[in-house]
C-alpha cells in the first residue's frame, strides 16, 4: 500500500518532466531549430554519455557537490550554536539581530567579488559564498526554533532537575531541530545557486564552470546537459536527504498534522 | 517525602499595560505536612496558579519564605515535581524517555532509569506506551504521563497546576480515580492547584480558599480512603464538604 502510493506519487512527480523532453524531442526538429541555438535530446544524451565515459561530468560534479557539503557543514556549525544563545540571551539577540538584517540581504554571490579578493579564484573563495548563503538562514530559524519552544518544556526540564548544559542538548536543540533543518533546506537551495553563479566566475572546474566554457564554443548540448544535471541533482538531494529529514524530525513530533 | 510551609507569601509585580504595580498574592501562610494532600481552590484571577509558579520557582516572590523540608526555595529544582496543566511532555521524546528524563539528570545509567520508569508506568497502567511519542496519545494518556514523569522523579512535594482541566469529563473523573490510588500507595505530599471544587475535595486532605490574593479559609477533609467515584459520587459527607466549600467560593 505505501510503496504504491509512493510509487505513483513519484510518477506523478515525474509525469511533467517527461511531457516538457517529450516536447522537446517533437518540436526542436519539426522547427528546425539550430544546433547553436538549442540542441536536440540526441545531442545532449551524447554530450552526457561522452561526459561520463572521459570523466569530466563525475569531476564537475563531484567539484560543485562538494563544495557545498563543506560550505553548508561549515555554516551549520556557527549558525546553530550563534540561533541557540541568540534565542536564550536578549542581549547577544539585540546586538546581532540589527547585523544579521544587513547582512541577509547580501548573502550569497553578492560577495563574490570581495571573496575572490580575499580567497583568490577557487575553492575558497566558492566555498565562502556557499557559506554565506547558509548561514544566515540557518541562524535566523534556529533563533525562531528556540524562541518557539513552549517555555512550559524549560520549566518542566528545570523542574526534572536538568542544569544548563541539559537544557541545550535535551531541551533547546531537540525542540530548535524541526525549524534548523527548515533553515538548512532553504539555505541548500539558496547555496546551490548561488555556487553556480560563483562557479561561472571564480574556478576553472564544477557544473557553473562546465556551461560557462562551453558557451564559448557554442556547444548547447552540454550548457543544456549542465542545467539539467544541476536541476536533477537538486531534486535528489532535496528529495532524498532534505525531505525525509524534515518528516523524521517535524512529522514524528507532531509538530504538523503528517 | 517533605513539608512545605509558606510564611507570608506575597507577590506584586509591576503591570506594564496598566503602568502600576499589582498584587497578585498579599499574604499567604500555609503548612503542608510531609505526605499530606493539599487542593487549593478560588476562582480565576485569585492567585493560586502564581503560588504554585512562585513553590516551583518559575518566577520569583517579592516577600515571605517558600519552606521544603525547612530549606528555602531558590529557583526551580527536582525536590519539587511539577504537573502542567498542558502536560509539557517533551515532543522529540518517547513516553519511556520522558519519564526517565529526571532519572537521567540525576546521572543514572539507561538501563536503571529504563527500568524506574517502566515501572511507575505500570503504575499507571501505561506499559504498552512505553515506546511511543507523546502526540501519538490522548490527551488523558499523556497527562497520565506527565504525573508519572513527576514521581518517577521521587519529588520532595508533588505540584499540581489545574492537571486535568483540559481533558474531557469522562477521561477527568478516571485520572482523579488513579491520582487518588497512587496517592494512597505512595503518600507524596501533594499541592493540587484546581478551580474544580469536587475535584478539590475528592482528592484532598484538606482544601485551602483562596480569594484574592489571601486564604479564605481550610476545610479538613476527613472522608475515609480509598476514594473512588463509585462510592463518593452518592456520599453525603462527600456532598455536605463539596457544598460548603463551594459556598466558600462563591462568597470569594
Amino acid at each position: 500500500m505505501e510503496r504504491t502510493s509512493r510509487f505513483s506519487a513519484a510518477l506523478i512527480f515525474v509525469a511533467p518532466l517527461a511531457v516538457l523532453v517529450v516536447l522537446w524531442a517533437v518540436l526542436v526538429p519539426a522547427l528546425g531549430v539550430r544546433p547553436q541555438i538549442f540542441p536536440s535530446v540526441a545531442a545532449v544524451g551524447r554530450a552526457g554519455i561522452d561526459s561520463i565515459l572521459d570523466g569530466s561530468l563525475l569531476r564537475h560534479v563531484a567539484a560543485s557537490v562538494s563544495r557545498v557539503a563543506i560550505g553548508t557543514v561549515l555554516a551549520v556549525l556557527v549558525a546553530v550554536p550563534l540561533g541557540i544563545l541568540m534565542g536564550v540571551s536578549r542581549g547577544v539577540s539585540a546586538f546581532v539581530t540589527p547585523l544579521m538584517r544587513f547582512f541577509s540581504v547580501l548573502a550569497g554571490i553578492a560577495w563574490i567579488p570581495i571573496a575572490t579578493l580575499w580567497f583568490g579564484y577557487g575553492f575558497g573563495a566558492i566555498v565562502f559564498v556557499i557559506f554565506n548563503a547558509v548561514f544566515f538562514v540557518v541562524a535566523y530559524n534556529t533563533l525562531l526554533g528556540v524562541s518557539t519552544i513552549p517555555m512550559t518544556l524549560r520549566h518542566a526540564a528545570a523542574s526534572l532537575g536538568a542544569g544548563r548544559r541539559s537544557m541545550l542538548t535535551d531541551v533547546l536543540l531537540p525542540g530548535a531541530l524541526p525549524n534548523i533543518v527548515t533553515g538548512i533546506r532553504t539555505g541548500l537551495g539558496f547555496a546551490w545557486r548561488g555556487l553556480i553563479a560563483a562557479e561561472m566566475i571564480a574556478t576553472d572546474v564544477g557544473l557553473g564552470y562546465m556551461l560557462f566554457v562551453a558557451r564559448d564554443f557554442y556547444q548547447t548540448e552540454v550548457i543544456v546537459l549542465g542545467m539539467i544535471v544541476i536541476g536533477t541533482l537538486w531534486l535528489l538531494i532535496d528529495r532524498l536527504l532534505l525531505v525525509p529529514l524534515e518528516r523524521a524530525t517535524i512529522e514524528r513530533w507532531g509538530l504538523v498534522s503528517p | 517525602m517533605k513539608s512545605l510551609s509558606l510564611k507570608n507569601l506575597a507577590k506584586t509585580y509591576f503591570d506594564a499595560y496598566k503602568g502600576e504595580h499589582v498584587t497578585a498574592i498579599r499574604d499567604v501562610s500555609l503548612e503542608v505536612p510531609a505526605g499530606e494532600f493539599v487542593s487549593i481552590v478560588g476562582p480565576s484571577g485569585c492567585g493560586k496558579s502564581t503560588i504554585l509558579n512562585m513553590v516551583a520557582g518559575f518566577i520569583p516572590h517579592s516577600g515571605g519564605d517558600i519552606l521544603v523540608g525547612g530549606e528555602a526555595v531558590k529557583g526551580p529544582g527536582p525536590d519539587r515535581g511539577v504537573v502542567f496543566q498542558s502536560f509539557a511532555l517533551f515532543p522529540w521524546k518517547t513516553v519511556l524517555d520522558n519519564v526517565g528524563f529526571g532519572p537521567k539528570m540525576r546521572g543514572v545509567p539507561k538501563a536503571e532509569r529504563d527500568a524506574i520508569a517502566r515501572e511507575y508506568l505500570a503504575l499507571a497502567g501505561l506499559s504498552h506506551a512505553a515506546d511511543r511519542y507523546p502526540n501519538e496519545l490522548s490527551g488523558g494518556m499523556q497527562q497520565r504521563v506527565g504525573v508519572v514523569r513527576a514521581l518517577a522523579n521521587q519529588p520532595d512535594v508533588l505540584l499540581m497546576d489545574e492537571p486535568f482541566a483540559s481533558v474531557d469529563a469522562q477521561t477527568r473523573m478516571t485520572l482523579q480515580d488513579e491520582l487518588s490510588r497512587i496517592w494512597e500507595e505512595r503518600r507524596p505530599t501533594v499541592v493540587f492547584i484546581t478551580h474544580d471544587v469536587p475535584e478539590a475535595v475528592f482528592l484532598a486532605n484538606r482544601v485551602v480558599v483562596l480569594s484574592k490574593g489571601k486564604v479564605l479559609a481550610e476545610v479538613d477533609v476527613p472522608i475515609s480512603r480509598p476514594r473512588v467515584w463509585d462510592r463518593l459520587v452518592a456520599d453525603d459527607q462527600f456532598k455536605d464538604l463539596s457544598n460548603q466549600v463551594l459556598a466558600l467560593v462563591r462568597s470569594a
